[in-house]
């Protein structure tokens, strides 16, 4: 096995002392100006239009996420103006029912006070009537007792007389 | 003898031969190339290119598909230049970096991948681009003249000032630093391309079967790795170039 292993060694060595692996020539050079006309060649087809093919994109997003933010802002806004708005609305609701509601116990309480005060005022006045009546009734009464009365005088004394 | 015929016997299964600094020479006039670097980096840079005008042919805003892929590669590719130029420098070094780390990406990646050697060429077999000296040695020098370049257009000759800052006595090493720079970055990328093939190579060579497989998927990783320590040095380097003292966030 060593045996095999120092016979590539040396193998690879006669290969490598034949003088070709640092061989330099006009290699060189034209390697260095076929990679330079590659650069320009890459630059041309590559670099270029792909490079402008991502700062486009990211132009494009750029404008286009700023649009997003601008919309997004005034719906926002929109939302809370509307959101204002309904407040606004059912707090004046609120006030016209509490309005509406005060004048209608109002209405209420002086409907019920007059029926109460007319009624205060019949019962006056039937009551007037009634003395009236049992005044009257009296007057008679007394009349009758008088004429009564006057009877029995006469009755009384026609016995005597 | 009959380890020696047994090596010989493994020796002659195709998949397990080892290549190692022959190479497949064009001659153009007076220069002297590497064939097979330039073979297999004309089909790294056909796949980039193909892959990168299939994705941009027809863009749309909601991408798909390969637009997807190369949108998300572009976005790796963003984030790692930005994280070592900043914010502000880092667009217009994105094309070299990321061509950086895609160009050794898909080299190291063709090599680790593709069975190069069904192919047949003469003299030597194919395989990653980045397996070559020359082509990490031409990657690492344009990184050095990118920083170069960077510091001197940014600040002109007060690039100089970089030597002597925050103290002259590191100008030595500072001057140093532009030579183990490159280096370091090509004997790197060569070293760590070289090695994983060799290191498979010969396993493959002991081993024909699944023994292999593990250290093949170890190799992507560090191809994969190799291509971004690579970019991200670059990056790092040419940040260096180009950063003010006295306002250091770091």
């Amino acid at each position: 096995m060593t045996y095999w292993t120092i016979l590539l060694a040396t193998k690879a060595v006669e290969k490598t002392a034949e003088g070709g692996l640092f061989d330099f020539d006009a290699t060189l050079p034209l390697m260095a100006l076929q990679f330079l006309v590659l650069v320009a060649l890459l630059n041309a087809v590559f670099y270029k239009p792909l490079n402008k093919s991502l700062d486009d994109r990211a132009e494009y997003i750029r404008q286009n996420l700023a649009q997003a933010k601008e919309r997004k802002q005034k719906s926002e806004n929109l939302a809370k103006q509307y959101e204002q708005e309904l407040r606004e609305v059912r707090r004046q609701a609120q006030e016209i029912i509490a309005s509406a509601q005060t004048e209608a116990q109002g209405i209420v309480a002086g409907q019920i006070k007059e029926a109460q005060q007319g009624l205060l005022a019949e019962r006056q006045k039937a009551a007037a009537e009634i003395e009236a009546q049992k005044a009257q009734a009296i007057l008679a009464l007394e009349a009758q007792a008088e004429s009564l009365s006057g009877q029995i005088v006469q009755k009384l004394l026609a016995n005597v007389a | 003898m009959t380890v020696i015929n047994a090596l010989n016997l493994t020796n002659s299964i195709p998949l397990a031969s080892l290549e190692v600094g022959k190479h497949f020479y064009w001659y153009l006039g007076p220069l002297r190339v590497h064939g097979q670097v330039f073979l297999t980096s004309w089909f790294v840079i056909a796949i980039l290119v193909t892959a990168s005008i299939l994705a941009s042919r027809n863009v749309q805003r909601i991408p798909s598909g390969l637009q997807n892929l190369m949108e998300y590669v572009l976005e790796f590719l963003r984030d790692l230049a930005r994280n070592q130029l900043g914010e502000k420098e880092y667009r217009p070094w994105l094309p070299f970096i990321g061509t950086l780390f895609l160009f050794i990406f898909v080299s190291n990646w063709s090599g680790a991948l593709l069975p190069w050697k069904i192919i047949e060429i003469p003299n030597t077999e194919l395989a990653a681009p980045t397996n070559d000296i020359n082509t990490t040695v031409a990657l690492a020098l344009l990184t050095s003249l990118a920083y170069f370049y960077a510091g001197f257009k940014k600040k002109g000759l007060g690039y100089f000032a970089n030597y002597v800052e925050p103290i002259p006595i590191l100008l030595p090493i500072k001057i140093l630093e532009d030579f183990t720079k490159p280096l370091s970055l090509s004997f790197r990328l060569f070293g760590n391309i070289l090695a994983d093939e060799l290191v498979v190579a010969v396993l493959v060579f002991l081993v024909p079967l699944f023994i292999p497989l593990p250290l093949m998927a170890l190799g992507l990783f560090t191809s994969a790795i190799q291509a971004l320590v690579f970019a991200t040095l670059a990056g790092a380097y040419i940040h260096e170039a180009i950063e003010s003292h006295g306002e250091e966030e770091h």
